[in-house]
């Protein structure tokens, strides 16, 4: 008796065994989506082409992509992945080679030379777009679970807005802005290294931070209408259900409210994948919180902070004040035009004085800047340029 | 045998536990994403209506530049049947950013990175030209990367063109052809170069196996090109086609020979197949490269071209194609470039096309 069920013991531990090395070695599926949670990509699909499809269905340029980028530490993990919370949005990780190959794309078409060499193999733009386009859409469809609308993060990516613009008519982006100090006191203190920033140097870092970032919004502003849409991550921190209103309506999105909850999702099937290696995982496994807003201040070098609006433009011009450490996020200032401090907009009455005015203050800073005494008075002048822009709505 | 029924209880409770165990499991262990098609193969749209899969047969053509691959293709393509197209300069360097990127730990996985390679590689290879039943690319430096072209085009081939060292590198040097890696001022690097290349395209090649690579000599193939031919298009399993022969009067022709005006090979290959080039390198090497020809280029002893002979034996060339050799030697060819048409736009030479490494 004894020894019977001994071995029925054993035949049962070694069962067991075989079958966890088994379903360990084979792996295992991942059980099937709840789907009350969310839609199954080809119902999504199917309702909205309005067609009977036999698979495979074959994406296209009207693919409808979402891409969403930014300067890196800007806050792009956190808004990608409060959008894969979405039952109808895969984002997903970062693919890394997708800027790579938009890059190479972008070096090929800058030199005349290469062009014609191109055109006179036969391949055209059309043709290298139609490639860059498949590439593309195999890497984002293939990267993670199917979904209604699928959406693509790599920061550096819109770089190529314009371009990305071109070969995808139905796609819209989301350019992530965050005040150009905080990011780089991020990348500074985490050590999160980007090819080309020197990680010593803050000044260094908000120079080419406020480049790269003129560089990706004035993309986004000469996307077509309606395409692009700017967000910031001071006012998604606080204020997530009115921005991811304004965000879903913009996308052409029913509201959900999971995507108030991310972390709820995070490692689920429909949910939010996250990367072991990616720098922000360890942050936006927390829900939505304001702590790294003002981290910044207090660790920039003096020198740095007095000349920053020289060395960082753009932190003017997206309407975070250079001189204030820090500004109040609470009450965002205005985005300042992008291409020229003089605006004129033919139907408003009042815009033929203002460069005039604008003229007149510049010439007064000039002299004031040259006050005898030797002192300069740039600060003062600052205020007068920005207070100026600031009055006008129309700014563009 | 009587079973008792506390036994077939004890039987149940132990299926129920292993069965539990195995659920709890299901949620510890990393699940696997199910694969979307990731086993179907890769289709493009080329152009209205015109769709490409990474299962249709292909070829490849490659080598070290200056090793007779124009003069392939443009054969080929002379083949009703067959569309290679100018060198599309793209192909490689997707490859090489690829190679780049095999180390890195994660982003996408290797399957879905090779999905979008091939999809580019074929929107590249179909969509630079016209249809045909066997798409054709000539990139010289693609035959670096055969053995991964193979495993993402399953019904590829490749034609491997092989050529003596020495006159592979007069022709760059004379012509002053710039090829990525190789100094233009010194045969010693050039043949060294070469040497290293051409090593490692036959590894590729022998890798891919006998059925799928196919080494082909230049030599050979100006020397006697109607049996050389023959092997080509049995191995590519094609019907023979006289056209092959006479690829310059392709040229130009829908379904025939499209031709670059900036690449380096297009004002030789306007001409029908002939030997000038043959033995040209002779009295141009430096006699200290020459002493050492062996241990610079040690692939020119193992491909069966004398080191020491200057030249070597390349063998007797076909009586009815040395009729074009003669007449190019009298000058029936040498129309001036400036007045030649191709593809009805009129030709102009440009300088400095670089081949692509």
């Amino acid at each position: 008796m004894r020894g019977q069920k001994v071995s029925m013991l054993l035949g049962c531990a070694l069962l067991c065994s075989a079958s966890l090395l088994y379903l360990g070695l084979s792996g295992i599926d991942c059980p099937p989506p709840d789907h009350a949670h969310r839609h199954t990509w080809a119902d999504a699909h199917l309702g909205s082409t309005n067609q009977s499809q036999a698979s495979p269905i074959y994406y296209g340029e009207d693919t409808p992509l979402i891409f969403i980028g930014g300067f890196p530490r800007s806050g792009t993990t956190l808004m990608r992945a409060m959008l894969d919370a979405h039952n109808a949005v895969r984002c997903g990780e970062e693919t890394r080679v997708i800027p790579r190959l938009l890059a190479m794309r972008a070096t090929w078409s800058r030199s005349a030379r290469e062009r014609v060499r191109l055109d006179e193999a036969g391949v055209t733009d059309q043709v290298l777009d139609s490639a860059v386009r498949a590439f593309l859409l195999e890497v984002i469809i293939g990267h993670g679970e199917p979904a209604a609308r699928l959406c693509n993060k790599d920061p550096f990516a819109l770089k190529s807005l314009s371009y990305l613009a071109r070969i995808f008519p139905q796609a819209k982006f989301v350019l992530m802005l965050r005040d150009g100090r905080a990011t780089v006191h991020s990348m500074i203190s985490r050590k999160v290294t980007i090819s080309g920033f020197d990680l010593t140097s803050y000044r260094d870092c908000l120079t080419k931070w406020s480049r790269a970032m003129e560089g990706m919004y004035s993309q986004c502003q000469g996307a077509p209408e309606g395409s692009c849409l700017p967000v910031r991550y001071e006012h998604l921190v606080l204020h997530p259900e009115e921005e991811m209103r304004k965000l879903l309506s913009f996308l052409g999105l029913p509201w959900d409210p999971a995507v108030l909850h991310h972390e709820d999702l995070i490692g689920k099937a429909g949910g939010v994948s996250l990367s072991k290696v990616e720098r922000s995982t360890d942050q936006v496994v927390n829900p939505v919180n304001t702590d790294a807003l003002s981290k910044w201040v207090g660790h920039i070098p003096s020198d740095v902070l007095r000349e920053m609006d020289d060395i960082a433009p753009m932190l003017a011009r997206l309407g975070y004040d250079p001189l204030a450490n820090p500004p109040d996020y609470t009450r965002p200032d205005p985005i300042i035009a992008p291409n020229n401090y003089t605006l004129v907009r033919p139907d408003s009455p009042n815009q033929n004085l203002h460069p005039f005015i604008f003229v007149f203050l510049w010439t007064v800073s000039f002299v004031r800047e040259t006050r005898t005494d030797g002192k300069s008075d740039r600060k003062g002048n600052m205020h007068i340029l920005v207070m100026l822009e600031m009055k006008n709505p129309n700014a563009q | 045998m009587r079973v008792s029924a506390r036994r077939v209880l004890t039987g149940l409770l132990i299926l129920g536990g292993i069965s539990t165990l195995t659920q709890f499991l299901r949620f510890c262990l990393p699940c696997r994403q199910p694969s979307q098609g990731a086993g179907e193969p890769v289709t493009v749209l080329v152009r209205d209506g015109w769709r490409v899969s990474s299962d249709i047969p292909l070829v490849f053509v490659g080598g070290v530049p200056r090793s007779g691959t124009t003069l392939m293709r443009a054969m080929l393509d002379a083949h009703p049947a067959v569309r290679c197209g100018e060198e599309t300069r793209v192909v490689p360097r997707i490859l090489g950013l690829k190679l780049g990127w095999a180390a890195e730990k994660e982003g996408v996985s290797t399957k879905v990175l090779d999905r979008a390679v091939t999809a580019f590689l074929l929107q590249i290879i179909a969509g630079h030209g016209e249809p045909a039943p066997l798409l054709c690319n000539k990139d010289p430096f693609t035959l670096k990367s055969a053995k991964y072209l193979a495993h993402l085009f399953p019904n590829s081939k490749f034609l491997l063109m092989l050529r003596d060292g020495r006159a592979a590198v007069y022709s760059m040097i004379s012509r002053r052809v710039t090829i990525g890696g190789f100094d233009l001022s010194s045969y010693r690097d050039c043949l060294a170069k070469w040497s290293r290349a051409t090593q490692a395209m036959l590894t590729q090649c022998t890798q891919v196996g006998s059925k799928r690579c196919l080494a082909v000599r230049y030599e050979r193939l100006v020397l006697h090109p109607r049996s050389t031919l023959q092997t080509v298009l049995k191995f590519l399993g094609l019907p023979w086609h006289e056209g092959v022969l006479h690829h310059e009067e392709a040229i130009g022709k829908p379904g025939g020979v499209s031709l670059s005006k900036t690449e380096r090979s297009t004002d030789q290959v306007m001409r029908p197949v002939n030997l000038d080039a043959l033995t040209r390198w002779v009295g141009h090497m430096p006699p200290d490269v020459m002493a050492d020809m062996d241990a610079i280029a040690p692939m020119l002893g193992r491909l069966g071209y004398d080191p020491k002979a200057n030249p070597p034996n390349y063998g007797q060339p076909d009586p009815q194609f040395l009729n074009n050799t003669q007449r190019l030697l009298r000058g029936d060819f040498k129309t001036p470039v400036a007045s030649l048409h191709l593809n009805g736009r009129p030709l102009m030479s440009m300088k400095g096309s670089q081949t692509e490494r």
